[in-house]
């Protein structure tokens, strides 16, 4: 345990001392506040449809994927590649501390620092609330359509940055191995089979987002997201592992 | 203190250590020495636990390296071959950092940081980002972070490359400190660095070991035959015959006008003779004097294939004087 906090908290303070981190954090609020802002916007029109400003906002417009898109290559991108290039990861490893610690560790700190990114975004129901009513559930929902997202995100991301030794290869290749997982399910109507609906239907991570914007918590997705990032996770510790045998 | 039997490592088809098996007991500072590519940073990086051995049995402290590997680097302290850092992180943070990953409890650590960073002269820069230091600071923060949690074998590798003059005397004097407190193992190509440091020397070449013993021991045993040096005023003509018949030189090589060396078999002193035949023929000795072997001579001649030619002995003595000041 103390492993993984000591290698978390140098994790986190890197976050925090790092320039790219902060131009993240800037970039998706200037995104999200926009996409709020429009939003809000459009609902006021009163020749528009109903609905529920914050439902919209959670997974309904492409910014949102965009921005998670690109949010997770760079919060993870770092994290062991770039001990493997200084040879930082030589000292780390001769520690009384095992792989699995070492990779649990970073990943906490990229989830952490995940969190804090969307802290602001509370601002937005909270300022519905003043205004109008706002319907708790479907937010809390919506938060946990974000973290739990955002934690497989991270986690292809931690698996990517395992495997090479250049920031800027682990980050092409986490938006590669994301493209597939993000687009797969959208390709869900192409196909007839019920099979095969099904099974893209459960990855649909779009359609997830929707449920979950409306407030409908399905345990099935939050399985997948959780043992899809646990196996990203173990997978990463395999590969910072595997420098013993080759 | 280490016990390493049979250790192999191979990297695919390549073997980078060939099965070498040495002890080093407490308290001993033994140097390994060879050339770039002799396989020193592989064998100490499977003796830190980086990497598994492929084959051989390995303990670090009576820690078995296979079965207890967290245990047993928990014993080591390892200062790598590039000191590498967290650069954008302060030297007491990193100490504190270090401390954690090592797993002193917090009110252990806050002496102990505080003694480490004394012991290493690091407390006019301890509040510095580490990215701003220089080389030598850089080195010493590694070496504070090695030993921090006071491990019972110390492992540096090629802790003086890199610095210069006077900051190699620095680290050198913090080594032969530390030396005295727990058991050290460093690696060198730097002869006279070891020489001056360790009690004993492995010389390995190519993945295995080609020597071992106390430098005093490895120079009795290699040296072969010893190396008289004589100057004679004048260079008299008769000079060469006159010594070759000397008893107990096996050969004789000419220097310079008047210079000789004689090689004398190891068991004889002929310095005697050669004086007496110089004051029976009235020539003026200028110089007469024994050349002892130095661990550069058995070094380079275990580690190449060539024989040494033996003119060539004081030019190599004299490069790494100039290389490597002391």
């Amino acid at each position: 345990m103390k492993g993984i906090l000591s290698v978390m908290g140098r994790e986190l303070r890197a976050f925090f001392f790092s320039p790219l981190a902060y131009i993240v954090a800037a970039l998706l609020l200037v995104v999200n506040g926009l996409v709020f802002w429009l939003i809000v916007s459009y609902l006021n029109d009163p020749r528009a449809g109903f609905g529920a400003p914050l439902e919209l906002f959670f997974g309904q417009t492409l910014y949102f994927w965009l921005v998670l898109l690109f949010v997770a290559p760079v919060l993870t991108m770092r994290l062991l590649s770039e001990e493997r290039r200084s040879g930082t990861i030589e000292v780390l490893m001769t520690a009384p501390v095992t792989e699995g610690q070492v990779v649990v560790g970073k990943y906490l700190a990229a989830l952490l620092f995940y969190c804090f990114l969307w802290l602001p975004t509370v601002a937005y129901p909270a300022l519905l609330a003043y205004y109008s009513e706002v319907d708790w559930g479907p937010v809390l929902a919506g938060y946990l359509g974000v973290l739990g997202i955002g934690a497989l995100f991270l986690s292809v991301g931690l698996l990517a940055s395992s495997l090479t030794k250049s920031q800027l290869v682990a980050a092409i290749l986490t938006f590669a191995m994301l493209i597939p997982l993000f687009t797969f399910g959208l390709l869900e109507n192409l196909f007839s089979d019920a099979p095969i609906r099904e099974l893209l239907s459960y990855l649909n991570l779009w359609q997830h987002m929707e449920e979950l914007g409306k407030g409908i918590v399905d345990t099935r997705h939050l399985v997948y997201y959780l043992s899809a990032t646990v196996l990203f996770v173990f997978l990463s510790a395999r590969a910072l592992e595997s420098r013993k045998w080759r | 203190m280490i016990d390493a039997q049979g250790l192999t490592r191979r990297y695919g088809e390549f073997t980078a250590v060939d099965g070498i098996s040495f002890t080093v007991d407490e308290g001993e500072i033994v140097g390994m020495l060879g050339p770039n590519g002799a396989g020193k940073t592989t064998t100490l990086r499977m003796i830190t636990g980086f990497l598994p051995p492929t084959d051989g049995h390995l303990t670090v402290g009576g820690r078995d390296l296979f079965s207890d590997p967290v245990a047993a680097r928990r014993e080591v302290g390892y200062l790598p071959e590039n000191v590498a850092l967290y650069p954008e992180m302060r030297v007491a943070e990193y100490l504190r950092y270090r401390a954690m990953l090592e797993g002193l409890p917090r009110a252990k650590a806050r002496p102990r940081i505080s003694e480490t960073v004394k012991s290493c002269f690091l407390e006019e820069v301890e509040n510095q980002i580490i990215g701003t230091l220089s080389k030598g600071y850089r080195q010493r923060v590694g070496l504070a972070a090695a030993i921090l949690h006071h491990p019972s074998v110390l492992v540096l590798d090629e802790p003086t490359v890199g610095l210069d003059p006077k900051q190699i005397i620095a680290i050198r004097e913090l080594i032969r400190e530390l030396g005295h407190r727990q058991t050290l193992l460093l690696s060198s190509h730097i002869l006279p660095e070891v020489e001056l440091l360790c009690d004993r020397v492995i010389i390995i070449d190519r993945g295995r070991i080609v020597a071992e013993g106390s430098p005093r021991d490895l120079q009795d045993s290699w040296v072969g035959n010893t190396i008289l040096r004589v100057e004679l005023k004048d260079d008299p003509g008769e000079a060469p015959e006159v010594l070759a018949a000397i008893p107990g030189v096996v050969d004789i090589a000419f220097g310079d006008t008047g210079c000789y060396r004689l090689e004398c078999s190891t068991s004889t002193d002929p310095r005697q003779s050669v004086f007496e035949a110089a004051k029976e023929r009235g020539w003026v000795l200028l110089e007469l004097a024994r050349e002892q072997a130095s661990l550069e001579d058995i070094f380079v001649r275990l580690t190449t294939q060539e024989p040494v030619p033996s003119s060539g002995r004081g030019e190599l003595g004299d490069a790494s004087q100039e290389e490597v000041p002391s």
